[in-house]
């Protein structure tokens, strides 16, 4: 456990708690691809990356508790903290394959800030995540790079990019009460996630530049405390993927991981 | 307990421990696949702590083997005055390099599987041509990529991904958006 004060520890928590809470939701979405990927080798592709992610909420969970089934499934939803982003089905494969993209471009940003963070056990999960991620990223651009090749791939999967990235901000979005500038002082994190964010961007545009496209960015803090994720309000497609998750305890309260 | 006493209880659950096989190759122990890192005593003595190396965060088979090694040292340390402790660490990070040559072998002759390392380059359990192409990252379990042998033509399992050790050995302070 690192040294710092009690009230930045709390909001190192906060942080914990919606970086763990977009694992398992775009986790427990990815697993939807189980039997039914365009091909084998993307079924087989997107079921293990669900596995990691899942394995990633997991270990950030524990973190924060012993208990890690009761914060992952008991929570109420206004008490949830994951990204929009997160929670969206993407049932149709370029829209799962573009949010990918998206979100493990951020998330290699994210893991990166806090390899090296005062909080040790924090650190020492971004490292061994971070690792896992690079296979994550290396699928998710190599699909991308080929598809906007071809005209088909363009006119498919780039407007997705205007769907999706106002919503992507969200990921470099702390929960209110957490204040990014003392996990910053205190090394928890290593950077600002405006400079995150800064470089998550400058990857998407680099991605996307070959098909001479541009992604259009919000300005900071495009989204509204009211509308927020972090903040606690919920998608409406949240509902239906918790009650997804959470099918087998209620068949059965004992059931573990 | 007297210290000769206890550690002859850790040397014990050591041994025990050592023997628990892996739930998918039930053949190979724990120990030969490097996911055993340590058995000490704790807590002034009163605690037998075993540490594990998860291969994967998100591998379905770490609660299996944590009950399992949890039965294997109760069972070694009965009638002892301890408790137990069976811990994933998450540092050291997991590799296909700590797979023992003994199992690598094994993992060949039985399962023809392959092991990808830093110290050696896979090659074909079936035809042991060197030249494998590289098919896909992800293959039956999230530890396993899948690739292709032009020799023989079979696609081959591979314990690990293909910058799995690199990437675990690099120093992860600046990102990997190259
Ligand atoms: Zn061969």
């Amino acid at each position: 456990m690192t040294d710092s004060a009690p009230e930045v520890m709390d909001g190192a928590r906060e942080m914990v708690l919606a970086l763990a809470d977009d694992e398992l939701c775009i986790g427990q979405n990815l697993a939807w691809w189980i039997a039914v990927g365009p091909f084998l080798e993307e079924d087989l592709a997107l079921t293990s990356i669900s596995q990691d992610e899942l394995g990633h909420a997991r270990a950030l969970y524990g973190l924060l508790g012993d208990d890690v089934d009761a914060l992952a499934y008991a929570r109420q939803p206004h008490e949830y903290r994951s990204a929009h982003l997160t929670e969206l089905p993407c049932r149709d494969w370029g829209e799962t394959l573009v949010r990918h993209f998206l979100y493990d471009t951020a998330e290699t940003v994210r893991w990166a800030a806090l390899a090296d963070s005062s909080w040790e056990a924090l650190g020492a999960v971004a490292r061994r995540a971070l690792a896992e991620e690079r296979s994550h990223l290396r699928h998710a651009t190599g699909l991308l790079s080929r598809l906007l090749r071809t005209e088909a791939g363009r006119s498919q999967l780039l407007p997705l990019f205007d769907q999706f990235t106002p919503m992507a901000c969200e990921l470099f979005e702390l929960p209110p009460g957490c204040a990014a500038d003392d996990l910053v002082a205190a090394g928890i994190m290593a950077r600002p996630l405006s400079d995150q964010r800064a470089e998550w961007q400058a990857a998407v545009d680099e991605a996307v530049a070959s098909a001479g496209y541009q992604p259009q960015w919000p300005a900071d803090s495009a989204i509204p405390a009211s509308a927020s994720g972090r903040a606690g309000q919920r998608s409406a497609h949240f509902a239906a993927l918790h009650a997804e998750m959470v099918e087998v305890l209620s068949i059965d309260p004992t059931a573990v991981w | 307990m007297s210290r000769a006493v206890l550690a002859g209880v850790v040397a014990a659950v050591r041994r025990s421990v050592s023997q628990v096989c892996d739930p998918e190759y039930p053949e190979v122990t724990i120990a030969e696949l490097g996911i055993l890192e340590g058995v000490s005593s704790s807590d002034g003595g009163s605690t037998v702590r075993i540490e594990l190396v998860p291969t994967m965060l998100g591998c379905p088979a770490l609660d299996v083997i944590a009950r399992d090694v949890t039965d294997a040292a109760r069972t070694a340390c009965a009638g002892a005055d301890v408790s137990i402790e069976v811990t994933f660490v998450d540092d050291p990070v997991w590799t296909p390099d700590r797979i023992a040559p003994s199992a690598v072998g094994f993992l060949a002759r039985e399962y023809s599987v392959a092991v990808r390392s830093r110290s050696a380059t896979a090659s074909c359990p079936i035809c042991g041509n060197d030249a494998l192409e590289h098919r896909s990252d992800f293959g039956p379990t999230p530890c396993r990529s899948v690739e292709w042998c032009p020799s023989c033509r079979n696609p081959i399992e591979v314990v690990g991904r293909v910058d799995m050790p690199a990437a675990m050995e690099a120093a992860p302070a600046s990102p990997a958006l190259a």
